[in-house]
């Protein structure tokens, strides 16, 4: 499960929010204003200010701005010699009241724009743009509007600044991993990691920049290079709780079951707080079919934070494969409980009553949770599959349910497949086949490998007598069918047992 | 359909992108898919009444097949078909039994068997006059008069060495299999067959279906890995970790010899299935035989003629591979017929317990629905499902869902009782209206009897005009249930004798219409589980007195017949019309 994209798609989230400010401010006294040449008096202004005397450039400043109100060029040197005190606010008035006397005064606008970037402000693309209109190829402007376009999403945006600001950007850790980021949520983690190495390369990565190159390597599903890219950083001691996360997941996916187990074994003791480590555990457990063993790391972790939702899922979960549905039953009550607004909880109760061979206990449990939380993508998809399972007849009352219920929960939660795949089902049934090509294709969108959701979609084009994809739609769907059997069958070559030490059994 | 992902994805706080990872219930596709409701009973009377008349018939002998309280390797598991067949050519059905044996070695008294029907309700063992003496892990049934000498042959395959029976004419067969050229130089397991005229050259061909590469040696035990574990009870292997079988075709020369045109055909090429069952019949209705192959935990297939010789295989695209959510499903029984009289065929599937028995309405081109859910066949999911057929067992015009259960894994009975061994027969009755409502007493204590049930055969053995059913029972006597069909229903009888077709008619195609009903069926060499129905085929008529008839035969030749009268056995002779039938009873 996590070695898909669900997990890949968290990290890749966790990697964006984590570059968002990681710019560090440029402009800091780059563009000192000089002044008019032979001018004494602005001389022994910038002097101070170069040797960091603010306070006495201020000093300075007073007598000449009561003499030169509109001077825009007094204006920013006295923004200069404000920010270098800290003094933003004030700074910034300063700024804008140089580009009040002349609009494309340039390190005005470089200062007032630097400001509005650290802090925040809602004018610091406006003033990054009109910097750029003077100075269209100005890498530290490009750089800064990169990342405030990495900042509120927008990737496409992002990456084309940075692409015009890349020799800055390799410098500066932070907008490396800002710009790789990006890359990588556009799919383009080729090119992301040809950024991230060639920064490795040339010395100008950190840390934080190996461990996102090991990280979009993984989102590549390149798991021996996100390994091998991890090893310096696996070294130290303590390991840091999210590279012993990244690795485990690395070894998986590659195959090493034990060194993964070993990891993450280690990793709990290291930090018995870190929720993602239990988790992650319970979904090798999974994997593995060893649910005894899962349920009782999961257990270890509640005594760590008894108050954990998801830990409670975790188990439900595990106690589900185990046949024990009054157990899962208690733990996705007790998470819902805890945490109300994820829903989790609910949600997985309604499935272990399916599970349990109750569908209509799973639809009114269902139900009632809706009552609750109407706009719930989850429970809503939920009751369209569980509608749909019991095959309503076109156009019944049931049938109109399920398709709102589903249609409800793509449009509250675009990515959820599954209900994409329940509603492109509905859609075949009533005969509508183009709507359910195109939900087949939204739910591939989310996930590649929905075998469901290719074959919907073969269904679909065939019966729509468009059959000129289908022999490629087919052999996706029967190289996927061998994929996920040849990685069951990887899987499956370990079964984790209890020990005393934290090893693996064949 | 609620998968292992539905929980991951929801449970561990993802946003729902996780590819599927199916439950496989240790070897076998196994869906998890909960029974949906009942809906509330019709109350509707059910005149036909089943009762297991087979001790007293002379059906007594048990079915050895492999261990009783636990079974070591699949071969003991999967079991064997039965055939209705007139080998006598005297108009009364006589029954074969396939058999198998032990690890241990061939406990006496087993073997296959061919009973000779008295016409009284009774059988005699004849089994050792007629030559069929044999001993071994016997899979499938087909029958076919392969040298259209006017006798029905048999061909039975096994983990092994297959088997040509040649009828003599006498009472008697001879195995011809080497000098037919359909010896096995390395030991396969064969597994479902049909004879079928691929060809049209009026020649039985035959089609085989392997399940496993399977061998002693190599093959791994109960507990050995994953595949080998059921709800953590420590079971029989596979089939998944095996080997898949290579199917195989081999052509008829006229001459009482074959050749195997596998790979020419285009058959050698689907290797990624455990095929079991094969139907051979025309689904796309262009008058060239198909040939459906029901597989096991991998996708079925769907051979469909290019009458050029060879086969493109359209399992998926046609719809009738995989589950409607686009899963592997363990496919082992397969049922022909018209459930909906729109005078198509369609295809019912038996599958493993946990998961719904699936119903794929044809659309008329060879293109199916899958219609398990709104048909309502989804209330049952307890059983491992395997013989079936679509047959009117009331004679009231619509043919109903019979499938025989038993479970693969004996020993797990003790750990987990909800998943007996034995299992009672499933019974859908045809409401009409495209659903089905599942039957238990009502039909008759031999439906409700728990048996581990493997093949079964439709026919009509005492000839009072209704179907009858001969069931596989490992390790037991088998069941015939004898059908006491109450009620003044009409019915008719519609054999099939081919003359530039093969003499047997296997593959023709036939619409009786009847009250504004048109319902269709095919001449099957093999269907349900490993087995051979009748060759009669019984078309219930519900209150109409006369129907007309439509042959569509093997070698093209499209012959309609106006106004039959019901309640009798029609013997349509190709080119020929209407001719006496052999030893019907007259009521």
């Amino acid at each position: 499960m996590f070695r898909s994209p669900t997990l890949r798609e968290g990290r890749l989230r966790r990697l964006t929010i984590a570059c968002a400010r990681a710019l560090s401010p440029i402009f800091l006294l780059g563009t000192l204003v000089l002044g008019q040449q032979g001018n004494d008096g602005l001389e022994a202004i910038t002097s101070a200010i170069r040797a960091r005397h603010f306070d006495q450039a201020l000093q300075l400043l007073q007598p000449r701005l009561e003499m030169n109100p509109k001077s825009a060029q007094l204006w920013t040197l006295r923004g200069i010699a404000l920010i270098n005190k800290n003094n933003k606010k004030d700074a910034l008035s300063a700024f804008q009241h140089s580009l009040s006397l002349a609009p494309d005064y340039l390190p005005a606008l470089e200062g007032a724009a630097q400001i509005e970037y650290e802090t925040g402000g809602k004018d610091a693309v406006e003033l990054l743009q009109h910097i750029l209109r003077l100075q269209p190829h100005d890498p530290t402007s490009h750089a800064m509007l990169g990342a405030l376009a990495s900042r509120r999403g927008d990737c496409a945006s992002a990456v084309s600044h940075f692409e015009q600001s890349q020799s800055l950007v390799n410098t500066q850790p932070g907008a490396l991993r800002e710009y790789s980021a990006c890359l990588a949520a556009l799919k383009q983690t080729d090119k992301a990691i040809v950024v991230l190495q060639r920064a490795l390369a040339e010395g100008n990565a950190d840390a934080g920049v190996r461990y996102q190159l090991a990280s979009v390597e993984f989102l590549a599903k390149q798991p021996k290079d996100t390994v091998q890219t991890l090893q310096p950083l696996l070294q130290q001691n303590p390991v840091p709780a999210d590279i012993v996360e990244l690795a485990a997941l690395a070894y998986e996916e590659d195959g090493n079951t034990p060194e993964a187990v070993r990891l993450l074994r280690q990793g709990i003791l290291a930090y018995p707080h870190k929720l993602d480590l239990y988790l992650d555990f319970a979904n090798i457990c999974i994997d593995h079919q060893s649910y005894e063993v899962g349920v009782d790391m999961i257990n270890a972790g509640l005594a760590a934070e008894p108050k954990a939702a998801p830990l409670y899922v975790a188990r439900g979960v595990l106690y589900v494969q185990l046949a024990e549905y009054d157990k899962a039953e208690e733990d996705f009550a007790k998470a819902d409980a805890l945490d109300p607004k994820q829903a989790i909880g609910s949600a997985a109760e309604g499935l272990a009553a399916v599970q349990q061979n109750d569908p209509q206990g799973a639809l009114a449990t269902v139900r009632a949770k809706l009552a609750k939380r109407p706009n719930d993508p989850f429970l809503l998809y939920l009751r369209a599959e569980i509608l749909a399972q019991s095959g309503p007849t076109v156009g019944s009352a049931e049938f109109r349910v399920a398709m709102e219920s589903a249609k409800k929960a793509v449009a509250l939660r675009p990515s959820l497949a599954g209900a994409h795949d329940v509603l492109a089902k509905l859609y075949l049934q009533a005969g509508q086949t183009e709507a359910a090509a195109e939900q087949s294709r939204k739910a591939l969108a989310s996930d590649p490998k929905d075998q469901t959701a290719l074959y919907h979609l073969i269904q679909a084009l065939r019966k729509s007598g468009k059959k000129d994809g289908i022999p490629e739609l087919l052999k996706q769907l029967a190289d996927l069918r061998m994929e996920s059997t040849k990685q069951e069958a990887e899987h499956y070559r370990y079964k984790l047992v209890e020990g005393k030490s934290p090893s693996t059994e064949k | 359909m609620f998968t292992r992902r539905s929980f991951i994805q929801l449970s561990l706080g993802s946003t729902a992108l996780a590819m599927t990872p199916r439950l496989f219930a240790q070897g076998v596709a196994a869906h998890t898919v909960k029974p949906v409701a009942r809906p509330a009973p019709s109350e509707r009377p059910f005149n036909a009444h089943f009762v297991d008349v087979a001790a007293s018939a002379g059906l007594r002998e048990p079915i050895v097949y492999g261990g009783v309280d636990s079974k070591k390797y699949i071969l003991e598991a999967t079991g064997c078909g039965c055939a209705f067949i007139d080998y006598d050519n005297d108009g009364w059905m006589d029954i074969f039994l396939l058999s198998g044996t032990r690890l241990t070695g061939d406990p006496p008294g087993a073997t296959n068997r061919l009973y000779k029907n008295n016409r009284d309700g009774t059988f005699t063992d004849v089994t050792e006059k007629a030559g069929l003496k044999e001993t071994g892990w016997a899979s499938g049934v087909c029958i076919g008069d392969y040298n259209n000498d006017g006798f029905e042959d048999i061909f039975c395959t096994y983990f092994g060495q297959n088997h040509l029976y040649r009828n003599n004419g006498d009472g008697t067969f001879t195995d011809v299999t080497k000098s037919a050229g359909l010896w096995n130089d390395q030991p396969r397991w064969g597994a479902g067959c049909s004879f079928v005229d691929y060809n049209r050259d009026g020649n039985l061909d035959l089609f085989i279906s392997n399940y496993v590469r399977f061998s002693f040696e190599h093959a791994p035990v109960p507990g050995e890995n994953v595949n080998c574990n059921w709800k953590g009870v420590p079971v029989e292997c596979g089939p998944r970790g095996l080997p898949t079988g290579r199917h195989s075709l081999y052509r008829n020369h006229g001459d009482g010899t074959f050749s195997d045109v596998s790979k020419e055909a285009g058959i050698a090429s689907a290797t990624e299935s455990y095929g079991m069952t094969v139907a051979a019949a025309d689904f796309d209705e262009d008058g060239w035989t198909d040939i459906f192959v029901a597989c096991d935990s991998t996708p079925s297939l769907l051979f469909m003629n290019n009458h050029d010789g060879t086969f493109r295989e359209e399992g998926v695209v046609r719809g009738v591979a995989l589950s409607d959510d686009g899963m592997e499903q363990a496919g082992m029984g397969v049922g022909v017929g018209d459930y909906d009289l729109d005078g198509h065929l369609d295809l019912f599937k038996t599958h493993f317990v946990e998961d719904a028995n699936g119903l794929y309405h044809n659309e008329g081109k060879g293109n199916f629905d899958d219609v398990t859910r709104s048909s309502r066949l989804a209330v049952e999911t307890r059983y491992i499902c395997w013989g079936a057929g679509i047959v009117d067992l009331d004679n009231d015009g619509y043919p109903d869902l019979f499938m025989v259960t038993g479970n693969v894994y004996p020993e797990v009975e003790r750990k987990l009782p909800q998943y007996a061994n034995k299992t009672p027969r499933a019974l859908f009755r045809n409401l009409g209206n495209g659903t089905f409502e599942e039957l238990g007493e009502q039909a008759g204590p031999g439906v409700i009897e728990p048996h581990c049930s493997r093949g079964c055969a439709f026919g009509d053995f005492d000839n009072d005009g209704d179907v009858d059913i001969l069931i596989v029972n490992l390790n037991e006597p088998p069941s015939l249930l004898r059908n006491d069909l109450r009620g003044k229903q009409n019915w008719i009888k519609v054999k099939l004798e081919g003359v530039k077709s093969n003499r047997s008619a296997i593959g023709a195609r036939v619409l009786v219409h009847y009250g504004g009903k048109v319902q269709a069926q095919a001449v099957l060499s093999q269907s349900s589980f490993y087995s051979c129905n009748d060759p009669r085929l019984h078309f219930g008529l519900g209150a109409s007195g006369n129907v007309d008839i439509d042959v569509f035969w093997p070698n093209g030749l499209h012959e309609k017949f106006k106004a039959v009268s019901a309640n009798q056995l029609v013997t349509l002779r190709e080119g020929s019309g209407i001719v006496p039938s052999k030893g019907w009873a007259k009521k």
